[in-house]
């Protein structure tokens, strides 16, 4: 693995450059506390769509694919997420199903917050909570943008092929 | 009383029946108070435009009667309808928290009772009650997950057909008609806007209905659907 581990989020120096991990010194104490730190290979899938939430990951290097699935297994690339990212925010959340698969692209170090951990950790530090608000509203934003692209590719492209034959009827 | 479209019109969210079954709105009695204080209730006809996809964002819409169509617009024109908000959903949210211009276009179905609240007093208030912040999260991931499931069908579907199967499907899975053999689901939509919901043109949808109506898959009576044949339409609701 290229980079040194970095096992604790107090002295980690990205910590400022991102939205999630820039949070006040005690909430960053009791965060450190609840959360494990892991050092993944490429290509590992932290979660897959339709399974059961656990709870949230965090990317502290390294970039993932978050992707959707169809029934049939064909796969569509919503984005990349970046170094700083929460993945399954969403999910756990709202204690559904994770809604998309996230896969390394890198060798990464990934922390992971339990669920059930996570909720109280929220409870307690208010700060965090509008943190967390923000960052939903972004991956809704995203999301948004990406049916209008999707949506208005798919309804044009059909209705340019019938239109010859429905001038012959 | 006169009521202004005939909306019976609640005045105060502290004494709002059916407050304990919405989300957002099931709040603690300290935040229940400040929220009754920065809001104003207000009624709109049907077809009004609550905002439009694009606009600086002002407030949220918190929807307490009536239903609500949410789209989204491509450059020349065409509507996509991402789902018909329901009473106790919250509009407008993250456009509000994030200052981005609104994402979707918000337009009354029936006559509704909208709760408004200014930007300013909204982000105020979610500073103030960290337990109303937990619940607006909740709520955009609500909103993230129907994201999610329209890019799927859009993005990953074949067929127009499977497309309207699926969403008959998921319509008749709600009211506590799931278990039936035979569901019944109430046509809220006319058929340019089911075209809208599933991107295709409205003929398309016509012609999709006749089809299956012949088949006998689905029978109709008034604005009421029956699927008498719930198997042939999961059938076709899965991707060839």
């Amino acid at each position: 693995m290229e980079s040194m581990i970095q096992s604790s989020c107090l002295t980690c120096d990205f910590r400022p450059d991102r939205l999630f991990c820039d949070m006040p010194a005690e909430s960053l104490k009791s965060f450190d506390e609840i959360k494990s730190l892991t050092a993944y290979p490429r290509s590992t899938v932290l979660f897959a769509e339709g399974r059961p939430v656990r709870g949230i990951y965090i990317l502290c290097d390294g970039r993932a694919k978050l992707s959707i699935c169809s029934d049939t297994g064909k796969r569509l690339t919503l984005r990349i997420a970046g170094p700083g990212e929460v993945l399954g925010l969403g999910a756990a959340l709202s204690n559904t199903p994770y809604e998309i698969t996230a896969e390394l692209l890198d060798n990464s170090q990934v922390v992971f917050v339990r669920r059930k951990d996570l909720l109280k950790f929220l409870r307690e530090h208010r700060e965090v909570c509008l943190q967390i608000v923000h960052m939903l509203s972004q991956d809704l934003h995203g999301a948004y943008e990406r049916v209008r692209t999707i949506g208005m590719i798919r309804t044009r492209r059909p209705r340019i092929m019938f239109r010859p034959r429905a001038l012959l009827v | 009383m006169l009521t202004p479209y005939g909306l019976d019109i609640i005045e105060s969210c502290l004494a709002c029946k059916m407050r304990a079954e919405h989300i957002f709105c099931d709040l603690p009695p300290a935040a229940l108070q400040t929220f009754e204080s920065v809001k104003y209730a207000t009624a709109y006809p049907k077809g009004a435009v609550l905002f439009v996809e694009g606009q600086t964002p002002r407030g949220i819409f918190v929807l307490c009667k009536g239903r609500v169509k949410l789209s989204i617009c491509s450059t020349d024109g065409k509507t996509l309808i991402l789902k018909i908000a329901e009473p106790g959903e919250v509009l407008g949210l993250s456009a509000t928290v994030s200052g981005k211009p609104y994402e979707l276009t918000a337009e009354t179905v029936d006559p509704c009772q909208v709760n408004f609240v200014k930007r300013e007093d909204f982000l105020r208030f979610l500073k103030e009650h960290a337990d109303a912040c937990l619940r607006v999260a909740e709520q955009l991931s609500e909103k993230y997950n129907t994201a999610c499931r329209e890019i799927r069908s859009l993005g990953l579907s074949h067929s127009a057909a499977e497309k309207l199967a699926k969403l008959l499907l998921e319509w008749s899975a709600k009211n506590g008609e799931a278990a039936k053999a035979e569901p019944r689901v109430k046509l809220a939509l006319t058929h340019e806007e089911i075209a809208q919901m599933i991107g295709t043109s409205r003929e398309t949808v016509t012609r999709l209905f006749a089809d299956l109506k012949r088949r006998q898959i689905v029978q109709a009576k008034g604005s009421t659907l029956l699927i008498r044949n719930k198997a042939a339409l999961k059938a076709l609701a899965i991707t060839q």
